[in-house]
């Protein structure tokens, strides 16, 4: 799915969001700061297949995640801590905790390559859940470009306040390039910050779909959206309640 | 933000409404058909979704459910961005204290909440 193929449907679709789409397509299948385009383009696929996962669903079922037996149905293309990384994270993300992180990173995974799949990870499932809730299809994932991840880490970064490193604002520097659109932003747009690009793309997708940034907290301009500012947050306050999102 | 938006309008919301579904009612347009298109679309059940999509368009418009199906799809990022990087939850944004809001909305009794995570 193109672009264009957001023509599929005759709801007037605003014209940002599939060009954010198409923005974030291309983004996914290049390079990133730890994963090559190959390997997001795995995670992504990976994502969408952990929708059906028999384990996941014992997972999500038991009292405790933590001590259900057995293996994820992975396409086996990814390690186990990324398979794991991934299906919690789509299938039961309101009972992830900080040991739960630890025992990720044991298995030799970066933080930096932690925090780039959390972040496609959002991005993806932003993107199809947008998609299906119109009744449109999954677009087919788009070919990997060649290229090299940038393995940027951000003199700034410091695990402090979250369970992975952040850039608090004042320690943002000019190599990570544009970060925040205000030294108040909330912990929500820092916490992707220790790969910046993920947060660029992040942002940029998700900014689109919900409200700018810069209107996020005024309550007092008039609604951008078409529908009113309590029905959006009526929808967004349910979507985090069945998440069991604490935010 | 819920309360928020609700008191810009001069109107009161019980948050308790936000884990328990407002079967009570909530003073916001549509609400009723909003809220079942948003399970329909996290429970991923193609059939209700449909269902709530036809229900939904003749009250808000087209463009009204694309936003509302961009929303959705906003909070099915935030919350796994959040959940996943166990960013802090116990002050807002501008650095207010939550105890109270989480108690009154329900959120105590989430998972993370019972000191069971670790």
């Amino acid at each position: 799915m193109s672009a264009s193929a957001f023509a599929e449907t005759a709801l007037p679709v605003r014209a940002d969001l599939p060009e954010s789409h198409e923005r974030a397509w291309q983004a996914l299948a290049a390079a990133g700061t730890w994963l090559d385009g190959q390997r997001r383009l795995a995670v992504a696929a990976e994502i969408r297949h952990a929708y059906g996962c028999a384990h996941c669903t014992r997972i999500k079922a038991a009292l405790s995640p933590n001590g259900v037996a057995g293996a994820h149905d992975s396409l086996g293309e990814l390690s186990h801590a990324e398979v794991e990384l991934i299906h919690r994270t789509v299938n039961d993300p309101g009972r992830l905790s900080e040991a739960w992180t630890q025992s990720i990173l044991a298995l030799r995974m970066s933080e930096g390559e932690y925090v780039e799949i959390a972040g496609i990870i959002a991005m993806v499932m932003m993107m199809d859940t947008f998609t299906r809730a119109l009744g449109l299809p999954d677009r087919p994932l788009p070919k990997a470009v060649a290229g090299a991840p940038t393995r940027y880490r951000p003199p700034g970064a410091r695990k402090d306040a979250a369970w992975l490193p952040i850039v608090e604002p004042p320690d943002v520097i000019e190599a990570d390039g544009p970060m925040y659109p205000s030294p108040k932003a909330g912990y929500i747009y820092r916490a992707l910050s220790s790969v910046p690009q993920t947060m660029r793309d992040y942002w940029a997708l998700a900014n689109c779909h919900y409200l700018p940034g810069a209107a996020i907290y005024r309550f007092d301009l008039p609604t951008m959206r078409a529908i009113s500012r309590p029905q959006t947050e009526l929808l967004a306050s349910r979507v985090s309640a069945l998440h069991q999102c604490l935010y | 933000m819920l309360r928020e938006s609700m008191q810009s309008e001069g109107k009161q919301v019980a948050l308790a409404g936000v884990t328990s579904g407002f079967e009570d009612g909530v003073d916001v347009a549509h609400a009723a058909e909003l809220l079942e298109f948003t399970e329909a679309v996290v429970l991923r059940d193609a059939s209700r979704l449909a269902a709530a999509r036809a229900a939904l368009l003749p009250l808000i418009g087209g463009a009204g459910l694309v936003d509302a199906a961009a929303t959705v799809a906003a909070f099915h990022g935030f919350v796994r961005v959040a959940d996943a990087i166990g960013i802090p939850h116990f002050t807002s944004p501008a650095g207010g204290e939550l105890s109270g809001l989480r108690a009154e909305a329900g959120v105590d009794t989430f998972y993370r909440m019972q000191g069971a995570a670790h």
